[in-house]
């Protein structure tokens, strides 16, 4: 994505010159609603609101980087549309989890957009973490990169970018992600408990099985800042 | 001198569509089958995948995915008193090469022809008198009906998945679909695409005033389909790489993902690339093949003997080996004698550009090869042409592809070609501009046909074919009556400047119009003006069957793959089930 000749739109590529006409539309499409700042979502990050939403720092950190068991994901900088996407997923019930769903149940709906966008202009470190095991990160890189014919399986890269850089507004990053949390969201979605995009991701989840799963997930967690941590780990 | 190689039942001489479909039925039935590709083989994992798939300069611009013409051109001359000359750059239409063809790098549109297409001859003369036909026009019919190949077009889009909304159901009109549709007999397998604005625009366009506005049929999927050989296809993302790409998601219908992984798994099927075919071998009377000879990769000669020969390559391709095997006699346009190269057809394309205001926001990057709104009520003869004084029709549709950087920037005509008015220009348009297409028949014309030329040579020496074609003024008429009811809809759509489509002639190659290439090995029930017979089997090399687009004696309004489909399966069901039982002729003139 060098060089800026294209920008994606939910997995459809345009041209440079279109940023313009885009940034225009989605002025337009916005208009009626207040911009969210991101500055009152800071707060509600850092302290919560009222009763039901505690602070979302508690687990993802206020940088968005959460920590490094991987039991909450890295959300910073991540594509507003995309978390905003999430969190109404969570209060509808298309996406399913104990903590998340409440929270984003008791969030009204500027505050939802207020705190998604706090995070979308975060950038948090990559922590240093475990190296995986190499075979079974180059298996993750081969999926990553071209597929499998055998499995008439895709690249995960053709939606999420070169090196899973992302796809906004639609298609999050996966570069630097945590391995454990990008393994267990592939098995909700295998195993049904997932259901948005069942166009697409519960489609390509049941064609891997558990050591595809367990080998993009590592191999992505290396993609972005880890590789000298792993370094640093073997020595 | 040639290595003589083990003999086999089949030889198909291409796998694209009809070779891999052929292999496969004839495969299934215990026969030993070769398939000899003259390209690279090439699978969805990994030659297709991102980003090197989306990359325009080298599929779109260096046609990438195309028939190689610096070994093997086709030359161009507009009547027979000029001089052919290779045409060294692909534009006007796009043969593909490696496995899987030209149905690799398709669009996915997925149409069956009308009833009245395959009994035009009857129908037009019946209907309007012989007077209406130009007197160098030679429309004929083609030997098979549409009731016939109904179940083979059926199968071809449930092999597909086409994902589309059916007009008529066995004669009952089905809200949502094409009312003017011949009847098929279920539901197409998935339903159709969703409906992009400009579509939505031009459907509201087109019934206000009184037309039949109906989803697009599309090979590109709507939904994930597991279809008719237990193999899956993904759901198209809209990615805006789909007319000269292949597909990185397993979402479009094309040999590697809807025939492949069965026949390449199959242990009496082998598939060899790199191989290019010099000739279809004949034995002494000249009535029989013996087999092919064929060049692989580094110019060894091998001479595969065969039982059966199919001619699978792209239609023009099928054309030039019968001229080069000395099978069926070519096309004289002086005496009008002789069948190979006669009734070569193209397609009148081309359709007006509509410039919408600057609120109307049309996203042309979020495209699929085969997702517009369109309406059949100017294709074929669905209209009257008695006041007319032409036949033959288009059909009328917003179908847009792509919004590609290097391809797509619409500006209105007192646009500068260049500079920095022609930047402000595009920036100004390319959101807010829809493109309308006409897409149609050519009439088939005694002056029009494929032969081999005289003067230039492929790599391998042999003549390439060469092409001596204008559009008759039959299509003219044709195209300029349409042009005007589409800035009607376009007018009706809302466009501030509609600028006017349709064809005039000369017919040039230097422009994009259409690879549906038809005719010049054409099929008919009368040797004389036929060069198969109603299977598609040579009249007089019976062991020879020409497969594919060059079948068709002229076209329709319609993109031909579907058609392409039907009559493969309508050939391979009368191999399988009369010709392998009794080997010879299976009409006898």
């Amino acid at each position: 994505m060098k060089g800026g000749h294209f920008i994606t739109v939910a997995g459809f590529t345009a041209v440079a010159i279109l940023r313009i006409c885009f940034a225009c539309y989605a002025v337009a499409a916005d208009s009626s609603a207040r911009q969210p700042d991101g500055a009152r979502g800071a707060v509600i990050a850092a302290q919560g609101v009222g009763t039901g939403v505690p602070a979302c720092a508690q687990c993802h950190a206020f940088n968005g980087g959460s920590d490094g068991t991987g039991a909450f994901p890295r959300i910073a900088g991540q594509p507003v549309q995309y978390l905003v996407a999430q969190l109404r997923d969570f209060a509808s019930g298309v996406r399913s989890n104990a903590v998340m769903s409440p929270v984003a149940k008791a969030l009204s709906s500027d505050d939802l957009a207020e705190v998604a966008a706090y995070y979308a202009n975060t950038s948090a470190p990559f922590l240093p973490l475990k190296a995986a095991d190499q075979t079974l990160v180059k298996r993750g890189e081969q999926l990553a990169t071209f597929g499998d014919e055998s499995k008439q399986l895709q690249s995960c890269n053709n939606c999420h970018g070169p090196g899973g850089a992302g796809e906004p507004p639609t298609i999050p990053y996966l570069a630097g992600q945590y391995a454990h949390y990008t393994a267990f969201e592939l098995q909700m979605w295998k195993r049904g408990y997932r259901k948005n995009s069942p166009e697409a991701m519960l489609q390509i989840a049941k064609k891997l099985d558990d050591r595809d799963i367990q080998a993009v997930a590592a191999y992505f967690q290396q993609v972005l800042g880890s590789s000298q941590a792993a370094t640093m780990t073997k020595e | 001198m040639a290595e003589r190689l083990k003999p086999v039942d089949v030889v198909t001489i291409g796998v694209g569509l009809t070779g891999s479909l052929s292999a496969l039925e004839l495969a299934r039935t215990g026969l030993k089958v070769v398939g000899l590709e003259r390209g690279a083989a090439r699978f969805t994992v990994p030659d297709f995948q991102s980003p090197a798939i989306h990359d325009e300069l080298r599929f779109s611009i260096r046609k990438g995915m195309m028939q190689d013409n610096v070994k093997e051109a086709v030359t161009f001359r507009n009547s027979s008193d000029e001089t052919a000359l290779p045409i060294r750059r692909w534009e006007s239409f796009l043969p593909g090469t490696g496995l899987g063809g030209a149905f690799v790098h398709w669009n996915g549109q997925t149409f069956r022809f009308q009833i009245a297409d395959f009994i035009y001859k009857t129908h037009i003369e019946q209907r309007y008198g012989k007077e209406i036909l130009d007197p160098e026009l030679t429309i004929q019919d083609w030997g098979v009906t549409y009731a016939e190949l109904e179940p083979h077009y059926d199968r071809f889009e449930y092999l597909c998945g086409v994902s589309g909304k059916a007009g008529n159901i066995k004669g009952q009109i089905q809200p949502g679909g094409n009312p003017l549709e011949a009847p098929r007999a279920r539901e197409y397998p998935t339903p159709p695409m969703k409906e992009p604005y400009f579509a939505a625009l031009f459907r509201k366009g087109a019934e206000s005033l009184g037309y039949h506005p109906y989803p697009q049929p599309s090979s590109n999927l709507s939904q994930p389909y597991t279809n008719t050989e237990g193999l899956r296809l993904e759901q198209c993302v809209f990615c805006g790489f789909c007319e000269r790409y292949a597909c990185e998601h397993y979402a479009k219908a094309s040999p590697q993902t809807i025939v492949l992984p069965k026949l390449l798994a199959m242990p009496n099927y082998e598939l060899r690339t790199n191989c290019q075919v010099l000739r279809i071998n004949l034995d002494s009377t000249g009535k029989m093949a013996t087999g092919v000879t064929y060049a692989d990769g580094s110019g060894r000669e091998f001479e595969q003997p065969a039982q059966l020969v199919l001619i699978t390559a792209f239609p023009l391709n099928n054309v030039r080996m019968l001229l080069l095997s000395g099978i069926g006699k070519p096309y004289d346009p002086k005496t009008r004698e002789g069948v190979v190269g006669r009734n070569y057809s193209y397609q009148t394309t081309g359709g007006p550009t509509v410039f919408m205001d600057e609120s109307i926001n049309i996203n042309p990057f979020m495209a699929s090869g085969a997702n517009g709104t369109m309406i059949d009520d100017f294709s074929g003869d669905n209209f009257d042409h008695g006041p007319l004084g032409f036949i033959g029709g288009q059909y009328v549709g917003a179908i847009m592809t792509n919004g590609r950087p290097i391809e797509f920037h619409p500006t209105p005509p007192e646009t500068p070609k260049w500079g920095l008015k022609w930047k402000q220009a595009v920036a100004a348009h390319y959101n807010h501009t829809i493109l309308i297409q006409q897409h149609g028949t050519s009439t088939a014309s005694r002056l029009n046909y494929l032969d081999l030329d005289p003067t230039y040579k492929d790599a391998w020496g042999l003549p390439l074919l060469r092409m001596t074609f204008d559009f008759p003024e039959n299509d003219i008429r044709m195209s300029q009556y349409i042009a005007d009811r589409v800035v009607e809809i376009g007018r009706a759509m809302g466009g501030k400047t509609v600028v006017r489509g349709g064809t005039r002639r000369p017919y040039t190659t230097t422009a994009y119009q259409s690879t549906h290439n038809a005719g010049g090995a054409v099929m008919g029930d009368d040797p004389k003006t036929s060069v198969v017979n109603r299977y598609l089997q040579c009249w007089d090399v019976p062991n020879v069957f020409s497969i594919g687009g060059s079948a068709i004696p002229q076209n329709g309004a319609y993109n031909y793959t579907g058609t392409i489909g039907a009559l493969t399966y309508w050939a391979l069901d009368a191999i399988k089930n009369q010709y392998l039982k009794s080997p010879g002729p299976l009409v006898h003139a």
